[in-house]
């Protein structure tokens, strides 16, 4: 027997038998296909207000502080 | 083309490709048969992008799923051995336990086994190949193309995982004539 015929053997006990396959095709068709996500979105006119309000944070916080008189 | 009919054709193009590199990497048939329905499937619920693609890109798309599926369910089992093991106490190696039949009617079955162990016992990229060229029926170029490697590479680890297996047999047939 020679190596081939061996492996020929051997793949014959690995591969997935047609039956088993077509098994798992029917299980697959009925799952319902993905739907698209819909996607999150911001109006662009809350992206300019988070914007602004960052800014003005920023230069609040970084602002030196005003000593009291 | 409908549907289902479009997604058969993808599934009897690739399924034993796919199939045969889950066996090789899990050297489980069943274990690859549900890895492989887990491709599938997301192949089906995505068909409309994969159907698009040209057949080589098919298969690319089909095997970059594959991989990553295959780095999850390692370290799932990665994960599920180590907890086993120290719920156990036990080793970690999981090697085959020595069959020994006596009878000379399952010498065949004694032979496939002794061909399935010294499998099991190859590095893991040179069993895949193997895997795949034997039960996947790809030739060096497309089990390259689905594994990301050069033909060439593919080419070397066959060669490797077949010397392996002729020194394997080599071994077993020395015994056999020993014994008679």
């Amino acid at each position: 027997m020679s190596l081939d015929d061996d492996l020929a053997a051997w793949a014959a006990t690995v591969r997935l038998p047609d039956v088993d396959a077509a098994a798992i095709f029917q299980r697959i068709v009925v799952a319902p296909a993905a739907r698209p996500a819909a996607a999150p979105r911001l109006k662009p006119s809350w992206w300019r207000g988070y914007n602004a309000g960052f800014a003005a944070r920023m230069v609040a916080s970084t602002a030196p502080v005003r000593l009291a008189a | 083309m409908d549907r289902e009919a479009e997604f058969g054709r993808l599934y009897e193009a690739h399924r034993a490709a796919v199939h045969a590199y889950f066996a090789g990497k899990t050297g489980d048939r069943q274990l690859a048969a549900d890895l492989m329905q887990e491709v599938f499937l997301r192949a089906w619920q995505h068909l409309d992008k994969v159907a698009g693609l040209p057949d080589d890109g098919q298969r690319g798309w089909l095997f970059t799923v594959a991989r990553n599926l295959s780095v999850d369910t390692a370290r799932q089992q990665r994960t599920a051995d180590g907890t086993q093991r120290a719920l156990e106490g036990e080793p970690s190696s999981r090697q085959n336990s020595a069959v020994a039949p006596a009878s000379t009617a399952v010498l065949a079955a004694e032979r496939a086994s002794v061909v399935a162990a010294a499998i099991a016992t190859l590095p893991e990229q040179q069993r895949i190949t193997l895997t795949m060229a034997a039960a996947g029926d790809m030739n060096s170029a497309e089990i390259g193309a689905a594994l990301g490697v050069p033909a060439g590479t593919v080419r070397y680890r066959l060669s490797l995982a077949r010397r392996t297996l002729a020194e394997a047999l080599g071994d077993y047939d020395d015994a056999q004539e020993e014994e008679q």
